[in-house]
């Protein structure tokens, strides 16, 4: 006689698959079907994630930054929560942190100047805030908003000044 | 009647089968309706390829919602409690890999909401009582003829 166990095993190597593709199928069919479905395969490529509401791409390179810095011709904001841009940050940076970007902007508004380039980091590769920092100052009406990809960490392999 | 201790296993199997299939609900459907803040989720996390992100994001709340329903009906559990167990195994080696290497993600666990916060270790505890509680009811799906025969419809 097979026993119980025996039985529940040969029953779960076939709902293990059956459960799966039923999921995968579900997902493909409503994404398909939805408007604000995303592709099954995404563009995850640096110049895709950070660009603004139109496709266009907000990345600046390191250089291209560094240089900005040398000639006083951007402003840095550190996107970053308090206590990390406390501990070091880009030297002259002001800390605008994204996750409470509601209760700081209006006190920051008055110290950034419309005209002048702004350019937001944070730190890690995969770091989001400061494209979130940048798309939410476009949409305030800054025009020339760029992110500085994993900022923190390229500014100190650099051996730039820090604050 | 069922003896007064086996009874109470049953119980207490069932309840926390139903309460582990509400979690899986619950989780599943803010993600369902933001997949595109939760393919961000799923890519902070940098451990899959990129080119899987999108289809692991699509894939995982359905999943998710489906498992939840499973539990909550006793359908089809010995398939249901293999994936529990092995998703929250997944999901608490995701976090902890990622606290190790040191990197502060957003945990989107139940909301694709960045306000969430990173997973701290209190997300880290919660989800380890989900694992021990799915863990416990895979054990009596499998090892135990009577609550398993009462407690699944299969």
């Amino acid at each position: 006689m097979v026993n119980n166990q025996t039985i529940q095993i040969r029953k779960a190597i076939w709902q293990i698959p059956a459960l799966i593709v039923l999921a995968a199928i579900t997902a493909i069919g409503t994404n398909a079907w939805r408007s604000d479905g995303i592709p099954l395969v995404g563009d995850w490529s640096v110049e895709a994630r950070f660009s603004d509401t139109a496709g266009d791409s907000m990345v600046i390179s390191f250089e291209q930054a560094a240089e900005r810095f040398e000639k006083e011709a951007a402003l840095f904001l550190d996107a970053r929560p308090q206590d990390q841009y406390l501990e070091g940050h880009i030297l002259g940076a002001l800390n605008l942190p994204w996750q409470e970007v509601d209760q700081h902007f209006m006190e920051m508004a008055d110290r950034i100047d419309g005209s002048e380039m702004i350019i937001t980091y944070c730190d890690g590769e995969s770091c989001d805030l400061s494209h979130g920092l940048a798309l939410f100052l476009k949409e305030m009406g800054y025009e020339n908003v760029r992110v500085l990809v994993n900022g923190w960490t390229v500014w100190q392999q650099a051996s730039m000044p820090v604050d | 009647m069922l003896p007064t201790k086996q009874g109470t296993i049953v119980l207490a199997t069932l309840v926390l089968r139903l309460l582990l299939g509400a979690v899986f609900l619950y989780a599943s459907f803010d993600k369902i309706l933001h997949p595109e803040a939760f393919a961000q989720a799923v890519y902070n996390y940098q451990i899959l390829p990129d080119s899987t992100v999108n289809l692991v994001a699509l894939t995982l709340p359905w999943l998710e919602l489906i498992l939840g329903l499973c539990l909550l009906s006793g359908f089809w559990l010995p398939g249901t409690t293999i994936i529990s167990t092995g998703l929250l195994t997944v999901f608490i080696g995701a976090m902890v890999y990622n606290d190790i290497r040191g990197l502060d993600i957003h945990c989107g666990c139940f909301s694709t909401e960045i306000t969430e916060g990173p997973g701290g270790l209190s997300t880290l505890i919660r989800d380890i009582l989900f694992l021990i509680a799915s863990a416990y009811i895979t054990f009596r799906v499998f090892f135990s003829q009577r609550v398993a025969l009462k407690v699944s419809k299969q």
